[in-house]
């Protein structure tokens, strides 16, 4: 474990509706992220009441989490592009700092 | 790597939330039905409606005199009518002494328009001085009112080219509009235009950009010069700068670009839904997105106010609003001048006071011209107000009114106009609930001393009621409701088909594919699996490699090789394949390893000689495997080298790396898209497990758990007609608007496997063996029902299935019979054999506008046993889908049923109410007018917007509803506790019901009570069981 390199970088976990998967995810991929991982039919409690994550027949009516590690100079201009979608829906993108080995998986 | 821009990102986000309220349009080769105001059901339906008309410019309700026609037919429950008038006067809050009441009420009714006329200049006083035949002054308007009036009026809620055209008498407006449909209709054309737009790889803003004329590239220019950018700008920014330059404020894009979506909403709807549609060839191939629509249009709009102006006239927000302060008068007489309702006698008059522009003389002409029209108004009014009262024959009630009452009672009927359409809407609700509560039963069904001789799973589609309330009653048949995709999402890929089809509502993905497979011509048929012998069997025709890639490469994205090696023939052979349809069997079970890997290798050997073939011209023949294999490995990084291609070729070495180097790149023979192509392998067929859960959930979600027939029929539905670009909106909606005989074809392959009976068998569910799943087509233009995959049938049931056909047949023509009448606009009633065949040739016929009135007229949607209705009859109006709350402990299949089954037929049944009260903008029109565009949509002539919605003669009948509006009435069957915790649990359609979107009740068996939501509470209501009621429905339906 000696020669681990940590190289710092940013963690956005961006909760949305499932119909606006691809307008999400597509604008991520403009912003030049190099990959996010999603995961559906999340279950939770928020200004809208509790959502249950099983539902099988609609999976527009889910919630999803987009989970994206990016450089710290692509927060603000993804904040900023998701800035009008999130003044109309709920839901919300946490930002924390975390640390990866192979920086070369998430930058260009 | 450069960093983005976050302004761009964020025109993007904009545009994006912009685009929401214009719903989706998708081809019609899937006509897919959805609500119109999909974007606002957030709301109450009646703000939403409220909205949507105004964003749409459309009627949100029947007009009155169509509600008045239903009123004289008997279809508005008028003790509704009554209590909601005076609910409506009391919140009101006012208090005259007239009956109220009556006067609204006879309004309503009797009044074929509305008494209130659009009071412009006129007020209460003025009218009230009319009535009295008094004289009045027209109220004066200062300048600062006059201004704001105007700002109103010419920038809030309209783009600026709008008010442009208003006030100086231009067509920017439609001209803009046909330009982009122009735009829209090269670039997004699917091979249908001769002319093919250049560049269209590029996306549709760069490609229109390309041959888009000089002025437009003027336009360009200017804004871009302190850009400092080298290089094209991207649409994002041009939309920003066109924005800017017409000086809207920043917080007004989003409504902006909302109303330049709205105004070609079709056209709006098909790319917003396209750039979703990720998988979509056209979208992949050519991209174009709402921004790249957005920057044409804009781009476009101001060009063509700048080539109006000439700048002479004022067109941005800033110039307008300087103008507006500089010259009211003038401003507000130009206005005047290009309405509608001019003062005709002074139209010259203004014409030439403007063209002199003498600020004093406009200013006198303006308040001539004021108080004129305002007594013109005045007048009006007053002769409405008069005729009301004369039919209640209370004139002196209304002179007898001061002018501070009159003012209230104009203010309360102007308030009525607002609210009228909820009125009618709820009353006849109120009266299709009764008929459909009247008769109910929540007695169980009596118990039976043997299995019935057939069960049939019906799609949950109105029309499957007809045939099979028809089924019950020629023999011992149970039916049962499910959606149409027997709840297993399928991505199928038809035999010859380039592409894989959803079949399965839209909210889904399926995360299966089904791979359709010749059953024919295959020859060591132990040796090989499925997928290997499709391959053998296609290398024995003449275009091997093209065969055996179309075959399986579908999944391999393989348009590409078809478009690097001869698009001509790939297509011709596509074709080709279409004409003759051999018996074929569905690929169900998951490949192993093995078998993945060797269908990999196969495809690899196929493209590798076809390569050969085509980058050295060399013969088949002359290819032998040991060469392909060398270069295979080569390819792939195993080997390097390949001495014998090379030797037989005489390639050099720089050559050959070449060609494999090629062979990587273009023809994708690499290590990394072999495993994506693994990938994609793995996602052919269902896991023992999945089908297990698959068929379990079927069964159990309509409550079939024991007591299986001997046959257990799995119907799909489809339908069939010539020349009717509107095929697939009378498909399956819960299979994406295909036929579902597919869906019917694999649910009963999985059924009837041992292995998954087993397995059921362990779960609890006894299927015992000599119950068969057989799969059918209902085809609902004709009635008939057609039994398939009969060579799997056990050679046991042979004997039986002559006496199945008879009891289908029968039920077909039953059928038949009930429904042509409807069709054929005929009193008469035909005997069933006549009628049978009077629907075959409605399938058959070219000219056939009407080949089946569809889901039109669906009313019910309910969710319960059959036994809950089975002694009604619906009349083809309601969904049923079958549920039983005593196999549903924990709700989740009633969830499932809420979020799946019950959002598309809301989804369809809004369709038809839009498409109903407003059948120009909601709907799309007579289909006489229409024009196939792109091949995917129609136009009304040869320019118009892409029609949505659906076709006069799909919800019209002789220009009056055939469709009854209303919203969907739903029915659970279920403890009241139960139902309410389902709800609950459903934040989608939880918010369908609070807010309105469907009408709700629930049927409690277990406490013999039925309630109702309404207006947010649960209403109990009074309930007669069946045996002591009459079928009020079908009664009062004939005698009407």
């Amino acid at each position: 474990m000696k020669n681990l390199n940590f190289s710092p970088l940013k963690k956005l976990e961006i909760i949305l509706g499932g119909e606006h998967r691809s307008f999400a995810t597509d604008l991520l991929d403009r912003a030049g992220v190099k990959g996010y991982t999603i995961v559906n039919n999340l279950s939770g409690k928020g200004s809208h009441g509790f959502h249950e994550g099983h539902l099988m027949f609609n999976e527009d009516d889910v919630l999803i989490m987009i989970i994206a590690a990016v450089p710290e100079d692509l927060v603000k201009p993804i904040l900023q592009g998701f800035a009008p979608f999130y003044n109309e829906h709920s839901g919300v993108v946490f930002i924390s700092d975390i640390q990866v080995t192979r920086l070369v998986k998430f930058s260009g | 790597m450069s960093i983005p821009s976050g302004q761009n990102l964020r025109i993007r986000s904009m545009v994006y939330v912009a685009g929401e309220p214009v719903p989706f349009f998708w081809p019609m080769r899937s006509f897919i039905h959805h609500n119109p105001l999909h974007g606002f059901e957030h709301l109450p339906f009646e703000q939403a409606v409220e909205k949507g008309a105004k964003l749409f410019h459309a009627r949100g309700f029947l007009p009155r005199r169509a509600s008045q026609r239903y009123l004289a037919d008997g279809q508005v429950d008028t003790e509704t009518l009554r209590t909601a008038v005076q609910r409506f006067v009391t919140s009101q809050g006012v208090s005259l002494p007239l009956d109220l009441v009556a006067w609204l009420t006879t309004e309503l009714t009797r009044q074929a328009d509305p008494v209130i006329t659009p009071l412009s200049i006129a007020d209460s006083s003025l009218v009230y001085a009319q009535l009295h035949g008094l004289e009045a002054e027209v109220p004066t308007l200062s300048t600062e009112r006059l201004a704001a009036e105007l700002e109103q009026c010419l920038l809030s809620e309209r783009p600026l080219y709008e008010a442009y055209d208003d006030l100086f008498g231009t067509t920017i407006a439609s001209d803009l509009d046909e330009q982009v449909i122009r735009a829209c209709l090269d670039f997004f054309d699917e091979g249908q235009s001769v002319w093919r737009m250049p560049n269209r790889e590029e996306g549709f803003y760069r490609a229109w950009l390309a041959v888009a004329g000089s002025t437009v590239h003027r336009t360009l220019a200017e804004l871009t010069r302190d850009e400092g950018q080298e290089g094209p700008l991207e649409p994002e920014r041009v939309i920003a700068l066109v924005l800017d330059r017409l000086e809207v404020p920043e917080d007004q894009w989003v409504a902006c670009m909302t109303r330049e979506l709205t105004r070609l909403h079709g056209w709006a709807g098909f790319i917003r839904w396209r750039s979703n549609a990720t998988d979509y060839h056209w979208q992949r191939r050519y991209p174009g997105d709402l921004v790249d629509y957005l920057a044409v249009r804009l781009l476009l709009a101001l060009t063509l106010l700048q080539q109006h102006s000439k700048r002479r006239h004022p067109y941005s927000v800033k110039a307008l609003r300087e103008a507006i302060a500089a010259d009211p008068y003038g401003l507000y007489l130009r206005l005047e001048l290009n309405r509608k309702d001019c003062l005709a006698p002074l139209a010259r008059e203004i014409e030439q006071t403007l063209g002199r522009g003498k600020r004093d003389e406009i200013e006198r002409l303006f308040h001539r011209y004021r108080a004129r029209k305002g007594r013109v108004e005045a007048q009006r009014q007053a002769e409405r107000l008069t005729a009301l009262a004369d039919r209640l024959d209370d004139r002196a009630g209304l002179l007898g009114l001061s002018p501070e009452e009159l003012t209230q009672l104009l203010e309360l009927l102007r308030a009525l106009d607002r609210k009228e359409g909820m009125l009618w809407l709820t009353s006849m609700e109120a009266k299709a609930i009764a008929r459909l509560v009247d008769g109910l039963s929540l007695l169980p069904p009596p118990p039976r001393d043997k299995r019935p001789f057939a069960e049939a799973l019906f799609c949950i589609d109105t029309r499957s009621e007809r045939i099979r309330r028809h089924l019950e009653s020629v023999g011992d048949y149970n039916t049962y409701g499910i959606a149409g995709f027997f709840g297993v999402p399928v991505s199928f890929m038809e035999l010859g088909k380039g592409s894989e089809n959803h079949l399965c509502p839209v909210l889904l993905t399926p995360k299966n594919l089904v791979v359709e497979m010749s059953s024919i011509g295959v020859q060591d048929a132990a040796a090989l699996t499925a997928l290997e012998k499709a391959m053998h069997e296609l290398k024995e025709s003449v275009l091997t490699p093209f065969v055996t890639v179309e075959a399986i490469g579908l999944l391999f994205g393989f348009d590409m090789i078809g478009k690097t090696l001869l698009p001509t023939t790939y297509n011709r052979w596509r074709a080709h394949l279409h004409e003759h349809k051999p018996s074929t069997h569905l690929v169900l079970d998951k490949l192993d390893r093995d078998q993945a890997d060797s269908i990999v290798r196969a495809v690899q050997r196929a493209v590798i000689v076809k390569a050969v073939e085509q980058e050295f011209e060399l013969q088949p023949e002359a290819i032998t495997d040991s060469m392909v294999k060398e270069l295979r490995e080569a390819a792939l990084g195993h080997q390097s080298g390949c001495p014998e291609f090379q030797a037989r070729l005489g390639l050099d070495d720089e050559r050959l790396e070449r060609f494999v180097d090629r062979l990587r790149t273009a023809y994708r023979i690499n290590p990394a898209f072999a495993q994506l192509q693994m990938e994609r392998l793995g996602r052919i067929g269902f896991s023992l497990e999945e089908q297990t859960r698959f068929v379990t959930q079927a069964l159990k979600s309509i409550g079939l758990v024991s007591d299986f027939s001997r046959f257990v029929l799995l119907v799909g539905h489809g339908s069939t007609s010539e020349n009717n670009p509107y095929e697939s909106a009378l498909d399956c909606g819960a299979c994406g608007g295909a036929h579902g005989l597919v869906s019917a074809r694999v649910l009963a392959q999985m059924a009837n496997k041992p292995e998954v009976r087993r397995r059921l068998r362990e779960g609890g569910i006894d299927i015992p063996d000599d119950a068969w799943f057989v799969p059918a087509l209902h085809n609902t233009t004709t009635d008939e029902i057609t039994l398939h995959d009969l060579e799997l049938l056990p050679p046991s049931h042979l004997v039986y299935l002559d006496r199945l056909r008879d009891g289908l047949n029968a039920a077909s023509r039953l059928c038949a019979q009930e429904r042509l009448p409807s069709l054929l606009g005929e009193d008469k009633v035909l005997k069933p054999a006549a009628a049978f065949r009077n629907a075959q040739r409605n399938a058959m016929d070219w000219s056939q506008v009407r080949p089946e009135w569809g889901l039109s007229r669906n009313a019910y949607f309910v969710i319960g046993r059959r036994s809950l209705t089975q002694s009604k009859k619906l009349e083809g109006r309601a969904f049923l889908h079958s549920y039983d709350y005593r196999v549903d402990p924990k709700r989740r299949l009633l969830e499932n049923i809420l979020t799946g089954p019950l959002v598309v037929g809301q989804w369809i049944n809004m369709e038809h109410y839009f498409s109903t009260v407003d059948n120009e903008k909601f709907g799309s029109g007579s289909k006489v007018y229409h024009n196939v565009a792109g091949r995917f949509g129609v136009l009304s002539g040869n320019l118009s917007d892409l029609r949505t919605g659906l076709p006069a003669q799909t919800v019209l009948d002789h220009g009056h509803p055939y469709h009854q509006p209303m919203r969907l009435i739903t029915v659970i069957e279920a403890p009241l506790a139960h139902a309410r915790q389902a709800i609950d649990n459903v934040v989608a359609v939880k918010r369908l019901v609070h807010n309105g979107w469907i009408r709700l009740l629930i049927v409690d068996p277990e406490a013999a009570v039925i309630v109702q939501y309404e207006d947010g509470q649960w209403i109990t209501r009074d309930f007669v069981e069946a045996d002591a009621a009459t079928d009020t429905l079908s009664q009062e339906a004939l005698s009407a």
